[in-house]
């Protein structure tokens, strides 16, 4: 049985976000190994400002109140913990310099990479997930 | 049954009883008991499924008025 769970994020709005980290969290905590590829809208889950402003999709802002009601922790809280239990997060570098961004726009301890980096991962592990 | 440590994750939602949990086993001895309290009603299935993926073993789990209670020994 593989211990790898790879996950790719390309979408970028609030929902994505805790699909993404949600199971990044459980599967960590769960003793896998987790890998995240960030590409296209998906850089902006781990982008140090609009992690922090992720959109509902439009017709769902009525579900802010649902949000706090369930005591759900917040997109920047589930990023420091998938970081505390080991997750590596890796921004594409493709991504990156179509948008014009660098390192530094992004949550600290991330690494670049490109396709390969993240196939030469995935190719074991089991589930590779995509958001 | 002897309880080593008492894990409070109530009004908690996922991922977070599971996050709390694997931490608290981290901080107990193999063989020792931890018990989990929470009201997430995911965790029902979700706990004694992590449970399994890390080889623990959950001596019991009751219900009580929306109130969960697991009783986990660490493997």
């Amino acid at each position: 049985m593989s211990n790898k769970v790879a996950i790719i994020a390309a979408n970028g709005g609030l929902f994505d976000a805790y699909k993404v980290f949600n199971i990044a969290t459980a599967a960590a905590a769960s003793e896998k190994e987790v890998q995240i590829f960030f590409t296209f809208e998906g850089l902006n889950l781990i982008h140090k400002q609009a992690m922090h402003a992720l959109e509902m999709p439009a017709g769902k802002e009525h579900l802010t109140e649902g949000f706090e009601k369930a005591n759900v922790p917040t997109i920047p809280q589930l990023v420091e913990m998938a970081q505390e239990l080991g997750v590596k997060f890796i921004a594409c570098q493709m991504t990156m310099d179509v948008m014009g961004l660098t390192k530094e726009d992004f949550v600290d301890g991330i690494e670049v990479g490109g396709a390969v980096t993240f196939l030469e991962y995935a190719k074991d592990a089991s589930p590779t997930l995509t958001f | 049954m002897n309880i080593t440590k008492t894990l409070d994750a109530k009004g908690l939602a996922c991922p977070m009883p599971i996050v709390k949990t694997k931490k608290a086993i981290d901080a107990i001895k193999s063989g020792e008991v931890l018990e989990v309290v929470v009201t997430d009603k995911g965790a029902l299935n979700d706990i004694p499924a992590w449970a399994k993926s890390g080889g623990h073993t959950v001596l019991e789990q009751k219900t009580e008025e929306d109130v969960l209670y697991f009783y986990i020994q660490k493997a």
